[in-house]
């Protein structure tokens, strides 16, 4: 895990209540690196989200790279996260790296692939691009 | 009169460290504790399978489960009720039991926008096999259903699918006129009552339906279990299309006959414990003044959607006395997801999404709404709760 996510997961573990957890991911959907909405297309899109989500992943130079966007800011800021997790990270880091990681930060009821959770989702997409 | 809080054990749970305002009823209804009760007693002192064994246990849970059966056929007045997984499966029980035998090639089913996915899918699946043809009939811009268009497309009609009240919008249909001006030319007319049951005792040989289709957890009830009631009409013209144990008289390497009552379609061993939990249900509601209850919650849901509506939210529903307390609201400036995570960090458990009726939302134009359903334990007090709730969460947002 690198150390920038490490440092996210131990301050989400310090807050202990539940609104401040969701205020500090708001403020991570502003570290995200935006995917412009003109760039939103059917191949950006999430599907299974409850909001409008889009990423849009790539390697340069043997790391990936991720860009995204959302209309649900905690959808923005769990973007927020996976782009701490991946963006500028080795494929092998990338393809090493499990979703359950983000019960650390308590935020979500379930883990579970289902249409309440796009976090879930959102990973997939980024491993699905960079090949499992 | 409330129905004491404390008979539902689940409400006295927190939810992060809050107290438990539930407001997702039309996605499912708590249990009052003599439901889970009545299936703990199955499982602890004569859990048995049911139809077969002459030992004592297998006799009264024999007698337990079809006691829910007579319930239901005496609470709504029907001739035929056959035990289904709940109104998803009622509703494929009828696409391909009766629909499979009834209907052919140029046949015209006509639906409303209004419906529920599981009011469409079974039928546009049933389409592909037969080459019927599906219509729909169109929701105006006050929430109800455009029934000039009905009226106006009623040519070669052979079955009507009609939700009694819309899962989204709380509205309740005129299915009392649809079933009329559909039964004067003939066709069939189903009725998916999932959000009328919980609200009204129905009585189906009155309203004149020929199918309706109901879940037991919208009611009270255990999860896993519905009905598809239907006349005795229908039910002789209905062939079984899930094959195996139970629905059958017997079974030769030749061929087969079958039971000539509703087990014929309730293969295998059947939800015997969900079935005494909805026959403990339908017991505890019957002391219920559903009415006079029903009246209290379209009250407290008039009330939230107008704080909603001061609140700057667009509203979808009307609440007239007969709709569902159901209150689908949207606000510009605040993404339903985001508020359903905040509500529920307070502790407010309420729906969001497209509610499984996203060619309605298509109609409506958004892609989703929040949703507060209440139910018989839910107060105005709660629901001023709520609208405080939401308040701080638009502070948020500001």
């Amino acid at each position: 895990m690198n150390a920038a996510l490490e440092e996210i997961l131990d301050e989400f573990e310090e807050i202990e209540d539940r609104m401040e957890k969701f205020e500090f991911l708001h403020d991570l959907s502003n570290d995200l690196n935006q995917l412009p909405i003109e760039e939103w297309n059917d191949s950006t899109r999430i599907n299974g989200c409850q909001s409008e989500a889009h990423v849009k992943v790539w390697i340069e130079s043997g790391l990936v790279q991720f860009r995204g966007g959302a209309d649900a800011s905690i959808v923005a800021g769990l973007m927020g996260i996976i782009s701490i997790a991946v963006h500028e990270q080795t494929v092998e880091f990338v393809r090493s790296l499990q979703p359950e990681f983000l019960a650390r930060t308590g935020l979500l009821n379930s883990l579970t692939p289902s249409r309440s959770n796009g976090f879930r989702n959102i990973f997939s997409r980024v491993k699905s691009i960079i090949g499992e | 009169m409330v129905v004491p809080r404390t008979d539902f054990p689940i409400l006295n749970r927190e939810i992060h460290g809050k107290k438990l305002v539930y407001l997702d009823n039309a996605a499912t209804t708590q249990k009052p504790k003599v439901v889970i009760d009545a299936m703990n007693n199955y499982y602890e002192n004569y859990n048995s399978n049911v139809h077969r064994a002459v030992h004592l246990m297998a006799g009264e849970a024999t007698d337990s489960y079809e006691s829910c059966r007579t319930t239901l056929k005496s609470w709504f007045n029907a001739q035929r009720a056959i035990f289904t997984s709940g109104t998803t499966e009622a509703i494929n029980l009828a696409a391909h039991a009766w629909g499979k035998e009834n209907l052919s090639s140029g046949d015209v089913v006509l639906m409303t926008e209004m419906e529920h996915h599981s009011d469409i899918v079974p039928w546009q699946l049933l389409a592909d096999d037969l080459d019927i043809e599906l219509r729909y009939i169109p929701v105006k811009d006050d929430f109800t259903l455009d029934l000039e268009a009905f009226d106006a497309s009623l040519d070669g009609v052979k079955l009507v699918c009609i939700v009694h009240t819309s899962n989204v919008l709380g509205v309740r249909n005129p299915i009392e006129y649809v079933i009329e001006r559909s039964h004067s030319i003939g066709a069939k007319v189903l009725i998916d009552a999932a959000q009328g049951v919980p609200h009204k005792q129905i009585d189906f040989q009155k309203l004149g339906a020929d199918f309706m289709a109901m879940s037991a957890h919208k009611m009270m009830g255990p999860t896993g279990i519905g009905a598809l009631l239907v006349t005795e009409e229908i039910f002789q013209s209905m062939r079984p299309f899930m094959g195996g144990g139970d629905m059958i008289q017997t079974v030769t390497l030749q061929g087969s006959t079958y039971q000539n009552n509703e087990h014929k379609f309730e293969a295998g061993t059947p939800k015997i414990a969900e079935a005494i939990g909805w026959k403990a249900a339908f017991d505890y509601m019957s002391n219920i003044d559903l009415d006079a209850e029903h009246a209290r919650l379209v009250e407290i849901a008039r009330w939230t959607s107008k704080q909603l509506e001061d609140l700057g939210a667009a509203i979808y529903g009307r609440y007239s006395e007969q709709d569902a307390a159901v209150v689908s609201f949207l606000f510009d400036n605040l993404h339903p997801e985001d508020l359903a995570h905040y509500l529920d960090a307070m502790g407010f458990a309420i729906r969001t999404g497209h509610h499984c009726a996203q060619p309605l939302l298509e109609r409506l134009g958004v892609k989703g709404t929040a949703r507060a359903s209440f139910y018989l334990y839910n107060t105005m007090e709660e629901a001023g709760e709520f609208i405080e709730a939401v308040k701080y969460v638009l502070q948020k947002f500001g």
